[in-house]
């Protein structure tokens, strides 16, 4: 700030001085000490930047601290662990004690536990479980998780406790399909007709069940949970309260998790995570996302149509240097199109070099020569140009073009750095209609590539936007989705994975690290990949 | 005085027709819609497809906007598609809390405008004069977001006499009544001040030209020639007519009490139409945004409605 601001701030401090009686809360009200071990009490202040636009799961558009609040207030039949990185999830009892399947696999029962209730006091019953089923599957409503839902034709009640899933096919993920989705009161919601529920707020008829409740919602401001005093799961949780505070600007939430005004904020971006290092108050908890960050190559364009090309450009990109320059050791290369913790990953797999020499060959074997007037790569005397998108919002990916841009130019191979307002560039995947983009995708748990690289059908629309095509690929992507035994499925996703990284339809740059800031006297949190919030029901107020 | 009206208020609505029009030809030709914020990697396209035959964006733009403009012309804006309620219910929870901060806003850049030209004009071109213009310059180059984040490093964080952000404490949102009112109060501070310090110094400008002028007219010479101090020539005679050009941009201002500032809200966290409306354009929430839109129109045309009215009354030269 240059000096001349600085008066004008300080002529304000005399223009204000009739503050009013100032007076700063203390992160929580906790209860008096007891002698040992966790306390009752308090409330956690969590910083977010964007309100949720919904507590219906079933409104939603996935967004995913939308759907950790959810998770919070609705209740799932099992609970998936995180142990995803040793053999697919598995699941821990919930609103179901336990389950079955049937001889040939095709119906699995759940037995629910019997004291389970809504926040009204109203039993929860084998007939929500179907009742949101049914929600899941209407057309009208649209749940962008329909699909999950493929190939279970009926849920069928048995008695108020059993219920059963009826499947059409027997696959690997039969277990996380019927389990994807909160549970949401028959009794309750279903008065409101399925054409309606697109245009209904459901905060007024909430009915929950979960172990927080909601107690009250200033749109854009602030969302307090309470502890839902009519929860049946163990254990309840210790905290009175969690608070989510709207605060739209990135820095202000650093500086206010700082100043104590909040106690957690989480998707602490690179550098704000290197300045609240040095804070003795706050926690940082770094853990694997699953979001990893590539260049995606249209593979329609004739530019990127050639395998041997692509390669160039990954071989010609310093990636590790740029990871590390952008995320400051908050992110680890990436080397292929399953995350390095996941059980299917393929460990054997190669991390291609940082190889210029090697990278001008494969170029000039595909018929691209330097130019002798100024050393731009050129065939048939078109030179080698593209514009490399990013969203408008992300200065992380801003400065990963820019070096991109750096290191490709000594290809002799133009990019032009091109930055997208976010809706637009989104929409950009879906036309077909860039070059190259810097993109970021979050994956599940489960590990299933069809959406992104299995060739995109004539007819349906694809998240394989980049119209990435191998037959073989397609051949053992389908086989890997039948295969029920995931030791012998990881064979076919090795194989997989190893022509993937050989066709190089993307180059795969890193897995990004989560970063979340906690004041250091909450205990007991274990914040994992599952979520933030994993298991919250235990976390307390130390002294 | 009733025809001008009448032909004034037409002419409004037509302006307001012509705007909403182009913010929907606008908005439909952007690229992306609402589908976009389905952008998981377990979401199949075909959710997109759901999602737009829901929302009707899978009917030719024509057919959309007169399908809108029907509703519109009945008073009814249609639903959120974002947040799932009524358009105009979204509007009336932001609105308020936007005319609350820049209406509070405002009045200090009035005031404040009017306290510094008063006080450059006791001595022009004296040092007091000087040091004021500076500063007043400075203030209105400086863009609202960096006194915003000035005030919050000096007042929030290294000296905490004020809250940072929003309109209540986490406390506050509980209470009633007096407590709450004052929790209110010590948060709007802030976001006030960085307001009124930056279009304090455009008035304080605007002002002390117009009352250099009125300054050197015969009417001030005659006053001060009756026996009237320097002080009651300036305050009592010269002042008030200087104030007439002040009219209009108070009137140009109205629509800011509507729409807000972005960048003030965004800094401070507040819950007005700025974030409301920025939320919108981004999810291409058609609805909310026509609403706002309108709206904010709406408040252009009444603002200089009021603005001509008032200076038929305060100017007997003007006439409608």
């Amino acid at each position: 700030m240059r000096p001349s601001s600085w008066l004008i701030v300080t002529a304000t401090v005399a223009l204000t001085a009739v503050a009013t009686g100032c007076r700063r809360e203390g992160p929580g009200v906790a209860a008096p000490a007891t002698a040992e071990g966790p306390r009752r009490g308090g409330q956690v202040i969590i910083g977010q930047p964007t309100d949720v636009s919904t507590l219906n799961e079933y409104q939603s558009a996935g967004d995913s601290t939308e759907y950790a609040i959810i998770d919070l207030m609705f209740p799932t039949l099992m609970v998936e662990q995180p142990d995803y990185q040793l053999h697919p999830p598995s699941f821990a009892p919930r609103l179901a004690t336990s389950w079955e399947f049937s001889q040939d696999n095709r119906i699995l029962t759940f037995h629910l536990r019997d004291d389970a209730v809504w926040t009204d006091g109203v039993p929860v019953t084998a007939e929500d479980v179907r009742f949101t089923f049914t929600v899941q599957k209407d057309r009208q409503i649209g749940s962008p998780g329909l699909e999950f839902k493929d190939f279970i034709s009926t849920v069928e009640v048995v008695d108020p406790h059993t219920v059963r899933f009826h499947f059409t096919r027997v696959y690997p993920y039969q277990l996380m399909d019927a389990n994807d989705g909160h549970i949401v009161p028959a009794h309750a919601w279903g008065k409101v007709p399925f054409d309606r529920w697109r245009t209904t707020d459901f905060e007024p008829i909430m009915v929950s069940s979960g172990p927080f409740r909601l107690a009250s919602h200033n749109p854009n401001q602030t969302l307090i949970l309470e502890r839902n005093p009519t929860y049946w799961g163990q254990p309840r949780p210790y905290l009175d309260r969690l608070v989510f505070r709207v605060v739209p600007e990135l820095s202000s939430l650093t500086n206010q998790l700082m100043a104590g005004e909040l106690d957690l904020i989480q998707g602490i971006p690179p550098r704000e995570a290197q300045r609240l290092r040095g804070d003795p108050d706050i926690e940082i908890v770094e853990f694997p996302s699953r979001k990893w960050g590539f260049v995606a190559w249209n593979n329609r364009d004739p530019l990127f149509a050639d395998r041997r090309v692509r390669r160039a450009l990954t071989l010609g990109i310093n990636r590790k240097a740029a990871v590390d320059a952008v995320y400051h050791g908050f992110a680890r290369p990436a080397v292929g199109p399953v995350l390095s913790s996941m059980w299917a990953f393929n460990r054997n797999l190669p991390q291609l070099p940082y190889d210029l020499a090697q990278a001008a060959g494969l170029l000039a074997e595909a018929g691209w020569r330097r130019r002798d007037s100024d050393g731009a790569l050129v065939r048939n005397g078109r030179p080698f140009v593209f514009d490399l998108a990013y969203p408008a919002t992300n200065t992380l990916r801003a400065e990963l073009a820019v070096l991109i841009q750096a290191d490709l130019a000594r290809l002799g191979i133009t990019v032009r750095p091109l930055q997208m307002e976010f809706t637009a560039f989104v929409a950009a995947t879906e036309t077909g209609e860039f070059d190259a983009l810097l993109w970021v995708w979050e994956e599940g748990t489960r590990v299933d590539l069809t959406g992104v690289w299995s060739s995109p059908s004539e007819t349906a629309g694809s998240n394989n936007f980049i119209a990435y095509s191998n037959p073989e690929v397609d051949r053992l992507i389908s086989a890997s989705r039948e295969e029920p035994d995931y030791t012998r499925s990881k064979v076919i996703f090795d194989r997989i994975q190893e022509i993937i990284v050989e066709d190089q339809p993307v180059t795969f740059l890193y897995e990004a690290n989560e970063i979340v800031g906690i004041n250091r006297r909450i205990r007991g949190a274990d914040i994992n990949a599952v979520g933030v919030y994993f298991n919250l029901e235990e976390w307390y107020w130390g002294q | 005085m009733l025809r001008w009206l009448l032909r004034r208020i037409g002419a409004g609505l037509v302006m307001v027709w012509l705007v909403a029009t182009a913010t929907f030809a606008l908005v439909s030709a952007a690229p992306g819609d609402i589908t976009q914020r389905l952008n998981d990697v377990r979401t199949p396209p075909a959710a997109r497809e759901r999602w737009r035959r829901d929302f009707g964006l899978d009917r030719p733009w024509g057919v959309r906007y007169i399908s809108w403009l029907g509703d519109a012309v009945t008073g009814d804006l249609g639903y959120s598609w974002l947040h799932h309620r009524k358009v105009a219910g979204v509007l009336a929870q932001a609105i308020p809390n936007t005319i609350l901060l820049a209406g509070l806003g405002l009045l200090l850049e009035i005031a404040g405008g009017i306290t510094l030209a008063v006080v450059q004009l006791r001595r022009p071109h004296g040092k007091g004069d000087r040091a004021i213009t500076l500063l007043s310059l400075t203030a209105y180059a400086l863009p609202p977001f960096v006194v915003g984040l000035g005030l919050l490093y000096l007042l929030a964080f290294r000296f905490p006499l004020f809250p940072p952000s929003h309109m209540l404490s986490v406390a506050g949102e509980t209470q009633h009544g007096l407590p709450r009112l004052l929790d209110l109060l010590h948060h709007l501070v802030l976001p006030v001040v960085a307001i009124g310090i930056a279009g304090m110094g455009g008035v304080a400008r605007y002002l002390r030209g117009s009352l250099l002028d009125e300054k050197g007219q015969q009417y001030v010479l005659a006053a001060r020639a009756r026996g009237a101090s320097e002080r009651r020539a300036l305050i009592s005679h010269a002042l008030p007519n200087a104030l007439l050009p002040l009219i209009t941009m108070v009137g140009m201002s109205l629509p800011f009490l509507v729409s807000g500032s972005l960048v003030i809200e965004v800094v401070f966290s507040w819950p007005g139409m700025g974030q409301t409306m920025y939320d919108a354009a981004l999810a291409r929430d058609v609805p909310l945004l026509l609403g706002g839109t309108v709206l904010a129109t709406i408040a252009v045309v009444a603002g200089n409605l009021l603005a001509d009215l008032a200076y038929a009354i305060a100017d007997p030269r003007v006439r409608l």
